[in-house]
């Protein structure tokens, strides 16, 4: 019986539940430094002085990295490379960092960090999008044209980047349109706060740099470490401890080139750990956006065409992947409904304040809360029922997505119909007291299409190990899923696959912990691996069994003859005879996502132009708001989703559950807000409140299988998407139980009661 | 000061200001690092032990207060055998664990509440957990553990 589609324990679980899991946070190396940032309290200025000579010798104190000792300019995945590790002249955000020293404990290192002298100039601070995109403004990179880019992006000044999609004739339909609706969206910054901050421990070794940190994506942190050091790639090594939480907050470096250039310099390990208050004031948080939406509807209710804007704040640099990501936001906004004529832009904005970054979901969560709400405006327009609308344009098996990718396989119908069979679509009744509202929500998503390359090797007692460089962020991707999958194809238990720890210097390349890639990427390179081995196994046990290799199964640990249950060899000997014979049984694998047809002459800037292995999913909520106090409760929940095949449905319900929840968090409180000086206001847990499982609905489950023909098993990518529509369901809920239109996130108590007002006033 | 308690059934003696939190004595000094520092200011319950058998934030718990005290660690729970405590089997069987950071401080929780409590109700184990911040599932599952290992406390009366 094959191990795909059960419930298999985690592998990690045990050392989890005991406390002897070693997390980033608590590796430590004998005789280490500890390492602290002077980062910057302003948020735009020039450095006319920064002294560190007073510093240097304060007691305690090994080394102090500057400016001098970090000459690259790089960006998150090597696509605007507009960051310097510290502020070189000039200050662009609060919170970066101007220096760093390592000292023999953290009380010496801060009170070195006290001892440096800085001198600036003040500059006028930019902090809004609107006013960094206005003719006129401040430039905050004046040298914006000299930065190199990956590939070439529509930009200019402060509009960091733009991704475009054209398609059709949007202005002639606009000119037929029965009905033009138009609608403006503001959503906040979302912290990924993992309860795990950020942690880096770092030697020198060799000439190289060996780092060890709790990463999503080791080789991107490989890679932007050397960038910004100026240091060949392969001269950094990074390995992964037990990592605790990412979503996408640990996809980028933070703290590792620091601890990097300190253990240089003292040839001593070094340390390095954020407080609670560092992580959220500097660690990229999902970026606060505007999204602008007008609509061309006949007067049935079919679109016609859509204009949409986005605008999304970079922070002061692209060291997070909002630019990266930009087109997924147009994307998402034509991936779900058929909009036959399109116009979308979506604009990346510098601003002074920290800059933005991943966050499951990347730059999709408010686009759909902005569609969605705005689908609902369309609907009362035309007084139509709300499911109706989204079920008349619903994209269906065999349409086009905005960028003219033909979506085969949508399962959209079925992920509605699912829902609609677990809570028939009809609107709650409101009591005194009580509002009620519902709404369900359609969307299709990515697969994050990255490659990733892994090798399988038998060892002598018959067991196999996966050597690969994936990172088990916690879904169970590693810890369960890939083992899954290489146990079932070699007829082994689940407890006789082991995998290595995720090593830059051994494993594969591998594109890391995002957009739900690593049952899917890592999977089918493991996948390809673990058949190379069956192979090897096969032709080793052939000769000595002098069968046919075609007559021959792998099941529990042995290969036998197919209908001779009495001929079969266990694994162990076969691997003795082959180790001197044909040598020891090991292959590699590799993994590259097929490319996908797409009118490529639609887009401009994008660097994800198509949807690799789409995802559908159905979302339905209904609420429960207090008209006195403006609370809102979710009092139910519903999620379909497809994940192509279920590998671990245990696993995967956990991704929903947890995704959602987030989502609960996004949409009714959690608000990371700059003020005035361009600082985060909200640097601990206190004001940035998280859900509790007192914040956490019901929610009612279906994994729907429809596979992909290039995913392992079938498998799709399945833990990332539960965030993306949460906000757009539970708001037009709201919506719909207050009878009035919500613009902004979060929908606190108080929004609520505005909105309530705001009604009554009329 | 010097102060004395007993950790996971071992006598200590600690020299230190009493305003030292506990858990820089635990993971520092003793070097129990099941604990974690999530935030430090009490507020995510990853720093969770107990003393004197109630879940306490060992963020802000000052060590001077643990005097005379057992504090009990997620390392003092059965250890090194085959062996998980009903709470610890429960969270893996169900599926409750996902990166896990804030487990150590999930188990203490559970395991002081269904001390108290031998049958919780799923509103019992909501409340309990309030204080533990769990980022990455939702909490479902983690709830469903609580139950399931109730039940090993044999039937309600
Ligand atoms: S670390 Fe103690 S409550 Fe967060
Ligand atoms: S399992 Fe990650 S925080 Fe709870």
């Amino acid at each position: 019986m094959t191990v795909v589609g059960t419930n298999v324990r985690r592998a990690d679980g045990a050392d989890k539940v005991r406390g002897t899991a070693i997390y980033g946070m608590d590796y430590t190396e004998p005789g280490h430094l500890t390492a602290k940032v002077l980062r910057s309290t302003v948020p735009a200025a020039r450095i006319v002085e920064l002294d560190t000579s007073k510093a240097e010798s304060m007691p305690g104190v090994r080394a102090i990295a500057t400016a001098a000792d970090a000459p690259g300019l790089s960006g998150m995945f090597f696509v605007l490379k507009d960051q310097s590790l510290f502020a070189r002249d000039v200050i662009r955000y609060v919170g970066e960092p101007l220096a760093a020293i390592a000292a023999d404990t953290a009380e010496q290192a801060d009170a070195a960090l006290a001892a440096i002298d800085v001198v600036l100039d003040p500059l006028e601070p930019v902090l809004d999008v609107e006013l960094s995109l206005a003719e006129g403004t401040r430039l905050i990179h004046p040298e914006w044209e000299s930065y190199e880019t990956a590939v070439p992006g529509p930009r200019d000044g402060n509009l960091a980047w733009e991704a475009r999609i054209d398609r059709g004739d949007a202005d002639a339909a606009f000119a037929d349109a029965h009905l033009i609706v138009e609608d403006e969206f503001r959503t906040q910054r979302q912290h990924q706060t993992s309860i795990e901050p950020h942690a880096a421990v770092a030697r020198y070794e060799h000439g190289r740099y060996v780092v060890h940190t709790p990463t999503q994506f080791p080789f991107n942190v490989r890679g932007r470490v050397a960038e910004l050091l100026g240091a060949r790639t392969s001269d950094v090594r990074v390995i992964v401890p037990t990592i605790g939480g990412g979503f996408g907050g640990k996809l980028d470096m933070m703290l590792e080139p620091f601890a990097c250039i300190l253990a240089r310099k003292t040839g001593k390990p070094v340390r390095i750990v954020n407080t609670r208050s560092e992580e959220q004031a500097t660690c990229g948080p999902r970026e606060n956006a505007i999204v602008r939406l007008r609509t061309a509807v006949a007067a049935d209710g079919t679109i016609l065409a859509q204009e949409g804007r986005i605008i999304a704040d970079n922070g002061a640099n692209s060291s997070g992947e909002t630019i990266a990501c930009s087109n997924v936001a147009s994307l998402v906004l034509g991936g779900t409904y058929r909009i036959p004529n399109a116009r979308y832009v979506s604009q990346v904005a510098y601003t002074n304040t920290p800059p933005t970054a991943a966050f499951r979901g990347v730059n999709a969560p408010y686009c759909v809360y902005a569609q969605e709400m705005h689908f609902d405006h369309i609907a009362r327009e035309l007084d139509i029922d709300r499911r109706e609308l989204r079920m008349r344009n619903l994209i269906r098996a065999g349409d086009e997505m905005v960028n003219g990718q033909v979506l085969e396989d949508a399962f959209l119908e079925e992920a509605m119909t699912t829902v609609e069979r677990m809570r028939p679509w009809a609107r709650p009744k409101s009591e005194k007291g009580t509002l009620r509202g519902i709404a369900v929500v359609p969307l299709t998503w990515i697969t994050n299409p990255g490659p990733s390359g892994a090798s399988v090797k038998m060892e002598e007692d018959g067991t196999a190990t996966i050597t690969c460089a994936a990172a088990e962020i916690g879904t169970g991707a590693v810890a369960t899923g890939i083992r899954q999958i290489v146990a079932d194809q070699l007829g082994l238990r689940f407890d006789d696959v082991q995998v290595s720890t995720a090593d830059t210097d051994t494993g594969g390349y591998d594109h890391g912990a995002q957009g739900s890639r690593t049952t899917f990427g890592m999977g089918n390179a493991a996948q390809d691996a673990a058949l190379k081995v069956r192979d090897q196994i096969l032709d080793v046990a052939a000769g000595m069994l002098e069968a046919s290799t075609t007559d021959l199964e792998l099941v529990d640990g042995s290969v036998r003859v197919l209908g001779a249950p009495d001929k079969q060899l266990p694994l162990p000997a076969v691997v003795a005879t082959a180790m001197f014979s044909q040598g020891p049984i090991v292959a590699s694998g590799a993994f590259a996502a097929p490319p996908i047809p797409f009118d490529s002459g639609c887009m401009a800037g994008a660097l994800f132009t198509s949807f690799t292995a789409a995802t559908y999913h159905a979302h339905l909520a209904e609420v429960e708001v207090d008209p006195d106090t403006g609370k809102v409760t979710v009092s139910r929940y519903v999620v379909a989703q497809d994940v192509g095949r279920a590998i671990n449905p245990q696993m995967i319900e956990g991704q929903i559950q947890g995704g959602v929840v987030q989502g609960v968090g996004y949409t009714l409180f959690e608000n990371l807000r700059i003020g005035e000086n361009g600082d985060v206001l909200d640097t601990g847990l206190e004001t940035y409140r998280l859900p509790t499982a007192n914040d956490a609905p019901p929610i009612d489950i279906a994994v729907l299988e429809n596979p992909c023909p290039y995913g392992p098993l079938g498998a799709k990518g399945a833990a990332e998407p539960s965030i993306v529509p949460v906000a757009a369901v539970i708001a037009c809920a709201v919506a719909d139980a207050i009878d009035a239109p919500l613009k902004e996130l979060p929908l606190t108590p108080f929004a609520v009661l505005r909105a309530l007002n705001d009604k009554r006033a009329g | 000061m010097s102060y004395s308690f007993t950790v996971n059934e071992q006598s200590v003696e600690i020299e230190s200001a009493g305003l030292t939190s506990l858990l820089s004595v635990l993971r520092d000094e003793l070097g129990l690092l099941g604990a974690k520092l999530g935030c430090g200011e009490g507020r995510c319950g990853a720093c969770t032990v107990l003393v004197d058998g109630a879940p306490a934030a060992a963020c802000l718990y000052p060590v001077a207060n643990a005097d005379g005290s057992d504090v009990l660690t997620v390392e003092g729970l059965p250890q090194g055998s085959e062996q998980l405590t009903p709470v610890q089997d429960a969270l893996l069987a169900h599926g409750g664990v996902q990166c896990g950071a804030c487990i150590p401080g999930v188990v203490m929780t559970l395991t002081a509440l269904l001390e108290q409590h031998a049958h919780p109700k799923d509103s019992d184990v909501r409340s309990a957990l309030t204080g533990n911040i769990c980022r990455c599932t939702g909490y479902q599952k983690i709830v469903d553990a609580a139950l399931a290992a109730a039940e090993t406390n044999g039937d309600p009366r």
